[in-house]
């Protein structure tokens, strides 16, 4: 398999993440994109200009980060990432929709931000701001439940705090929320989240 | 209980979930709550901090949320012939069509805004050439590989049909079926179901 990579974006961090999981990691070459550069080819396997996208062996390409994550799982027999049925899968995949949410939201601040006056939104910029306010406190009531399994929800919320600590380390997310810092902290110690730590590239 | 719908009629996501609900014959057991998601009310945010449309109530009172959760969730209900491949490779490929119908719709969306929310600022240069260029790239996909026209429909079709549908309702001008006569003869035949006829897209406002 090919994936699409990138080392910054959390979203790929959630198919590396899932792969290390999942003993996957192995099988999955990885193709450095900046999907920024002007002459950047990402097109070709995903229309859209994103990452993540992957080639399956079968020559599918796939994408966005739920699908590729939820296909991963699909090819391993240990314990699933996704369950399968039931009030757990709706809370799994809720809590994924929350944690992209955030990024998106995050990635919309980010971008906002880069932008020169007089092109530069205030408003908008308090708009997302509130929102990942809004979703990590919703995670802080929650944190108490997420106890030590590993399901997509968590690796998304995993890989969610673990962008806004890297993008925007003076926001002090913890501040307030101390039962989603010991939940992020016991969680960003697994094999699978240190060895994905986000870095810019050298 | 009903199930609790908060949408928008504009939203092409909230759409989705629409007609999936039509194609299963859950309609029934709706309650459709209308919020404009640009300044949605606190009721709204309670359930889903992230505020946005479409996010459904189920019937044990758990909130959901994106519409591809709440389409799949619907997939479980009644026994209506489902929208979701169970498994292999049409459930991926399913499931990739509608990422590529929705990201039509994000990068649609982020062209909105610099129209609708971002007016006093004036847009980026190279933003718009961004969100245009994934919109462009992705229908020519499309038109080389339109959707099957399979009845029952999948999660696929259904994201493309209501994609295709937000670019009539906000952006007549991109058009887009020039140049692709096979895209735009699959959407005239899939606009025909009486689920896309029932939930045509309009202005919150009236």
């Amino acid at each position: 398999m090919k994936l699409r990579y990138s080392p910054t974006s959390p979203y790929v961090r959630k198919v590396m993440v899932v792969a290390h999981e999942t003993g996957l990691v192995g099988r999955i070459g990885l193709v450095p994109t900046n999907v920024w550069a002007s002459d950047t080819d990402i097109g070709r396997d995903n229309p859209l200009g994103k990452v993540p996208a992957l080639t399956t062996d079968g020559g599918e390409v796939l994408y966005d980060s739920p699908v590729i994550c939820e296909y991963l799982d699909s090819l391993h027999d240990g314990a699933k990432i996704f369950p399968a049925s039931g009030g757990a899968r709706w809370t799994a995949l809720r809590r994924q929709a929350l944690a992209d949410g955030m990024l998106d939201a995050g990635i919309l601040r980010r971008l906002e931000s880069m932008r020169k006056e007089p092109e530069r939104s205030a408003s908008w910029i308090d708009r997302q701001r509130a929102a990942v306010a809004r979703a990590m406190d919703t995670l802080e009531e929650e944190a108490s439940n997420l106890g030590a399994s590993v399901t997509i929800g968590h690796v998304a919320i995993g890989c969610a705090l673990g962008w806004f600590d890297f993008r925007f380390p003076g926001d002090d997310w913890r501040q307030g929320r101390p039962t989603l810092a010991a939940w992020y902290a016991a969680f960003a110690g697994r094999p699978s989240m240190t060895k994905t730590v986000p870095k810019d590239p050298a | 209980m009903a199930l609790v719908l908060r949408f928008s009629p504009s939203s092409p996501y909230a759409r989705k979930v629409r007609v999936a609900a039509h194609e299963r014959g859950l309609t029934g057991r709706f309650r459709e709550i209308a919020s404009n998601p640009w300044a949605a009310p606190d009721d709204l945010k309670a359930l889903n901090p992230l505020g946005k449309i479409p996010t459904l109530v189920t019937e044990d009172g758990l909130a959901l949320y994106d519409s591809a959760v709440i389409c799949e969730y619907l997939d479980t209900l009644g026994d209506a012939p489902r929208l979701f491949p169970p498994e292999g490779r049409a459930r991926w490929l399913a499931l990739r069509t509608q990422s590529l119908g929705d990201g039509v719709m994000d990068a649609a969306v982020l062209w909105r805004v610099e129209i609708t929310q971002r007016k006093e600022q004036g847009p980026t240069p190279g933003w718009v050439e961004r969100q245009q260029g994934a919109i462009v790239r992705a229908l020519d996909a499309l038109e080389r590989e339109p959707p099957a026209l399979a009845a029952p429909p999948d999660i696929g079709a259904i994201a493309i049909a209501c994609a295709l549908g937000y670019l009539d309702f906000r952006f007549g001008f991109l058009n887009w079926r020039e140049g692709r006569p096979r895209l735009a003869e699959w959407h005239a035949a899939f606009a025909q179901r009486p689920s896309m006829i029932a939930t045509r897209a309009k202005d919150s406002t009236g």
